[in-house]
This record gives structure tokens, sequence and C-alpha cells, in this order.
């Protein structure tokens, strides 16, 4: 229901900075997911939204005011914490009734709009229980509630599923989605779980040590990531990375991973690298696969290994080969009986192939085709 | 095998010795207090008697002469007058001042906090003089406001203390869910982290209620005639004529029965104090 800015927001614990210059927007009901690795300032950033932390530097606009200087009680924001946070004392409905009673809404209007939230969230049966006695899950759904009677201008989730068995994680994960869907609300929301983050987001927020690494939609950072850290981080299995050197050949541009192991340039980055010009060079396991499974690549590249290991997913299977010095991780996508230690030719997709920078970790941006 | 039993047998005489010093400790520490009860009940010619008697037929005359002809009657209620009031005192003003050491990041926060505890640590014979010139000064000398004024200085810092910690256990995400959701701090202190604390609360009351209760010196220093709680009349029963041992005794007997109460409540309470911190 509101826009939310950030601009230039950094936040310094004496000596650590924990965020750095944070510029970021975020439109009316839109749903942001910030991920990244534990300790690179994800929650501070929510904090900070929220007013549980003041902010060292830049300013934060929620709709049209700036709120740097409003304690949290003024925001109008909700936070799911990760452990849920229910006030022990109270029972389901107390819980999601106390920020109408401070607000001193009326009682009947509370019961309506507590009955409301219990329904959207299926806590009907619950609300005469003590927090003490319900289930993970049910904690998960009332902390929900308690955010929604408030009809807040934006949402905080910090880490809400991580406390949640990985069942009921993906169970609860299709119902914030879908809650989102039903309450239209501005919602930020961390994890550092990327499969979250791609799930949920309209938009992900990538950062690392307090900085925002990237910015953009879950197709978005998956297919164009803006470095190599973005690229390792987003995909599993993670993306397939080896250092290599460009170097010209009769046959054109090659990148050279060592004396007898190389790849041809693919074409949308023919023009963007020169000969000595090291890099490293990013392949996801989709992009490796088995001749013969599946169509082979426009412009591709074959070569042949040992499997190592076979891990069967079920509808795909990972498989462990050598790529010359190095091991890699190649995907069948409709798997057959695969034997450790059978070789196999390989398909290399080279229209997906990534090039970074391997002293700046940028992505070499490709030619527009 | 037999290295296995016969090491079963040692951890065996092991527990019965840790058993017979248990109990050695408990006869040591209970005999004075068997002793009191038995003298209380006895007659004067018992108690004066040069080989102590272990048989005697019990009276209830040193409580009457204590209690009925003697003035502990009003001592016993300046007691509780000046105890409970201390009390209340120490919780209206120590439990937001707990709150706040809690919760706040104050510069030089630990300094002033260490110096609250050490109001408690200092010697109270070394503040029992300026308290009375004080006391003096503004005409309090042997009132009840004094003794309370008197035993809240001292028992402010333990409630502080003791709260604090209680405070400390309850989870800040709970303070944080309530800001979020448009309380107040004093909000949040009066409708999450006071309900939430109740047991430390009753347990921290118990105790400075206690103290005050068993406080001898600021009482008999600042109490005077007027305002004598139980312990401070006690030297009373000491005179040029003889120590009336029977009826103090007696008074002994009754100025413990609260303190057994209690004690039994705080064991009771203390354990669920200090395992609530997990809210999760
Ligand atoms: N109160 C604090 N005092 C000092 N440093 C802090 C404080 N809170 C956070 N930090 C530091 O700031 C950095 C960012 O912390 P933050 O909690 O935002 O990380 P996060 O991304 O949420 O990590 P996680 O995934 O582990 O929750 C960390 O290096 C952390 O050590
Ligand atoms: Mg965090």
């Amino acid at each position: 229901m509101a826009k939310v800015r950030l601009e230039n927001v950094s936040k310094v614990y004496g000596d650590v900075v924990a965020v750095r210059d944070i510029d970021l927007e975020i439109d009316h009901n839109e749903f942001v997911v910030l991920v990244g690795p534990s300790g690179c300032g994800k929650s501070t950033t929510l904090r900070m939204i929220a007013g549980l932390e003041e902010i060292s530097g830049g300013s934060i606009h929620i709709g049209d005011r700036v709120v740097n200087d409003e304690p949290p009680r003024m925001r109008n924001v909700a936070m799911v914490f990760q452990n849920y946070a229910l006030y022990p004392h109270m029972s389901v409905r107390e819980n999601l009734a106390f920020g109408l009673t401070l607000a001193r809404v009326p009682r009947r209007e509370i019961d309506l709009k507590v009955a409301e939230a219990a329904d959207i969230l299926g806590l009907d049966e619950l609300l005469d229980r003590q927090p003490a006695q319900l289930s993970g899950g049910e904690r998960q759904r009332v902390a929900m509630g308690r955010a929604i009677v408030r009809h807040p201008d934006v949402f905080l989730f910090d880490e809400p599923l991580s406390n949640l068995d990985a069942q009921l994680r993906t169970q609860m994960r299709t119902e914030i989605k879908r809650l989102h869907r039903k309450v239209k609300t501005t919602v930020v929301y961390v994890t550092h779980d990327q499969v979250e983050a791609m799930t949920l987001a309209d938009r992900v927020v990538i950062m690392r040590a307090g900085k925002v690494e990237q910015i953009g939609t879950p197709d978005n950072i998956f297919h164009y990531p803006a470095n190599a850290f973005v690229a390792k981080f987003i995909g599993s299995p993670p993306m397939n990375m080896f250092d290599a050197v460009v170097a010209e050949t009769t046959d054109g541009k090659v990148l050279r991973v060592d004396s007898d192991w190389q790849l041809p340039v693919p074409r949308h980055l023919a023009t963007r690298v020169e000969a000595g010009h090291e890099v490293v060079i990013g392949l996801r396991a989709d992009d490796i696969t088995p001749r013969g499974h599946g169509m082979p690549p426009r412009e591709g590249a074959v070569f042949e290994s040992a499997v190592n290991i076979v891990e069967p997913l079920g509808s795909e299977t990972l498989l462990f080969v050598n790529f010359g010095p190095s091991e890699t991780i190649a995907k069948m996508v409709r798997p057959r009986t695969v034997q450790e230690g059978e070789t196999l030719s390989f398909d290399v997709n080279l229209e997906e192939l990534k090039l970074f920078d391997r002293s700046s970790g940028q992505a070499i941006e490709r030619t527009r085709a | 095998m037999s290295g296995l039993s016969h090491r079963r047998g040692v951890s065996r005489l092991l527990g019965r010795l840790e058993l017979v010093v248990i109990w050695v400790v408990t006869a040591v520490a209970l005999a004075p207090f068997l002793w009191l009860m038995v003298t209380a009940f006895k007659h004067r010619t018992d108690v004066m008697s040069p080989t102590p008697k272990i048989l005697f037929s019990p009276t209830l005359s040193n409580f009457h002469e204590a209690f009925v002809i003697g003035p502990f009657t009003t001592n016993l209620i300046n007691s509780l007058v000046t105890a409970s009031a201390s009390t209340l005192l120490c919780l209206v003003l120590g439990l937001p001042a707990a709150y706040a050491f809690s919760r706040f990041r104050v510069y030089g926060e630990k300094h002033v906090f260490f110096y609250v505890l050490t109001t408690r640590m200092a010697p109270g014979i070394a503040l029992v003089l300026p308290l009375y010139m004080f006391f003096q000064s503004i005409g309090l000398l042997g009132t009840l406001t004094a003794v309370t004024v008197a035993q809240t200085t001292f028992n402010l810092a333990l409630v502080v203390y003791l709260m604090r910690n209680f405070f400390n256990d309850i989870p800040r995400e709970l303070d944080e869910a309530a800001l979020t959701e448009g309380a107040g701090e004093w909000q949040v202190f009066t409708r999450i982290i006071l309900p939430l604390a109740r047991p430390g609360i009753a347990v921290t009351a118990m105790i400075s209620f206690l103290f005050a209760w068993n406080e001898f010196l600021f009482a008999f220093m600042l109490g005077g005639t007027g305002a004598q709680t139980l312990p401070a009349a006690f030297p009373g029963l000491v005179t040029p004529h003889g120590t009336y041992w029977g009826q103090l005794a007696a008074a002994s007997v009754v100025v413990s029965i609260p303190v057994l109460i209690m004690i039994w409540f705080i064991q009771r309470h203390l354990t669920r104090g200090l395992t609530f911190g997990a809210v999760k």
C-alpha cells in the first residue's frame, strides 16, 4: 500500500559497517526479497525500515514521509520475526488483537478484523489457545495473522520460515505467496535461502558484506548475474566455475583452462574479450548434458568424461564429471541409469556460457542479439 | 565384570556417605532453631534449669507475656507495615529502573549500575549515622516513615539487580514486536514485560520483604521507641534484672514464621522464574 525508498542508507556498529550505502526503491504492493549469506546485513536493513535500528546515514521513505526519526509505532509497518515473538501470556485471539487494542479500535471492529484474519489464515479453531499450545507452523500463521489484522503499509519478514522443517517450509512458502495475492501489500522479506527468494520475489536484492550486489527479477538474476558472486549464489546446484585465459588460435578465440583443455569463446562474447584476458567461466549444470538426452545445443562443444558420482534427484540426475583439470556437475533431465565409472560424451551449451572478469568478478556483458 | 561390580560398590558407598554428610549438615543447621522452638514453649523454671530438660510440660505463657501483656504485638504490626511499605516502594521505583537497565543502552550505564550495587554492599553501620542525622534534621526520627525509607534505600539495589536479570531473560523480540504494533516504551513495560515477569516480581518482592523484616540496625537506630519493629524490640528483653529467655524465644519463633512461609514460596517460584525464559 506504500512505496518504500532507501537512499544511501548505512549502518555502523562501532567500527563494523553492517550496511553500506544501500539504494533501493520498492513499489506499491511489490514483494521484494533480501537474500545473501549470513552477516551480510539483511536483518539490519529490515530493522532500519521498521525503526528498530537507528540509521547511521542516508534516509528512508515510506509512502511520502521521511521516517528517519519516527519511532516504530509511527511507521505503520508490521514485522514477522524468525522466532515468531508471540506474546506468551496472551491467547491467540489476544495476540491478534493486541495492535488494534493499542490503537483503541472499538471492540466490535476488533472482533471483526480478528475473525477476518483468522479466516484468511485458518486460525479459527486456535483462537482460544495459548502460544505454548501451538505447533511451529501454527505459531508462524499466528505471527502472520498478527501482521495482517492491522492492515499495515508494509510487511517486514525476517527469515519467517527458517524454524520450520523442510516440508512445512515449502508449504508455508506457497501460503505466504497466496497471502500476498490476497492481501495486497508491500512486502520486504529477508532470507538466506535462495530458493525462497526466487520463488517468492517480484524482485530479489542480493547482498554481500553490507552491500547490494544485484537487484532484479528472479529470471533476470538467474540468467544475467551481474557478477561471479551472484552467479554462484543463485541456482542449485551452484554454477560451475573455472579459471581460464583467453587465447587467439587459428580457429578464433578460445578459453584456455589449461594446456590441453579449452572451449571456444561463444559468439555473444567474442567481441568482448581479447587474448590474454584472465576470466572465470560460468556454466550451470543445466548447460552440461549427456549427448542424446534432449536437443543438442545450437552452439555447442563436446567433451568426454568418466562419471565419478551419480546423484539421482527423481526428475533429474546430477552427474559429477571431469572437466579438464577440475570437476564439474552435469545434469540429465530425462534420466536413464548411469553407472559410476561409465564414460559419456557431454554437450556444453555455449549460448548460456557466462564470463566474469577474474580480478573484479564482474560479468562480461554479452553483445545484444 | 568383577571390576565393574567393585566400582558399583564404591559408588554406592559414596552415595551413603553423601547422605550422612547431608544429615549432619542439616542437623547442625537446625539444632539452634529446634532449641529455640523448645525454649519458647518452656516454663520459666524449665528454661533456667541448670541441666537441660528434654521432657517438660509445654506452655504458651511466654507468648502470652510477650504479645498480650508485653508490647510485642505493636512491634509486630510495625514490622509488617515497614516491611510491606518498603517492599512496595522498592517495586514502584525499582521495576522501571530495572527495565531501563535491561533495555536501554545509556552512556556510562555500567558505572551507574555498579554504583547502584555498591549502595547494597556498603556496610550498614557506615550509613546509619548520616541517616540518623538526616532524619533528625527533618524531624522524622522515630517514625515508621524513617524506617521504611531507610530500608527502601538498601533494598532498592537488590530489586533493581534481580529484576534486571529477570527482564534480561525476556526475549527482546517481544518488545520489538509490540513496538512495531504501535506500543510505546511504557506500554511495552506494562503490557508485555510486567505480566511476563510476574514470577520474578513475586520472588523479588518476597526477598525484599524478608530483608526488611529481618533488618535490625536501621530499625533499631532510626525507629527509636515510637516505631520499634519486632527485631528492634529484642534488646528490651535483656534487662539489668535478667534476660527473659522464654519471651525472646517466643518472639523469635513468631519472627521466623513469615520467613519460613516465604522461603517455601520462593523455592517453588524460583525454579519457574528461572526456566521461564524459553519463549521460543
Ligand atoms: N548490535 C550489533 N552490534 C554490533 N554488530 C552488529 C550488531 N548487529 C549486527 N551486527 C553486525 O552487522 C552485520 C550484519 O548483521 P545482520 O544481522 O544484519 O546480518 P544478516 O544478514 O541478517 O545475517 P543472518 O543471515 O545471519 O541473520 C554482521 O556482521 C553483524 O555481526
Ligand atoms: Mg538476520
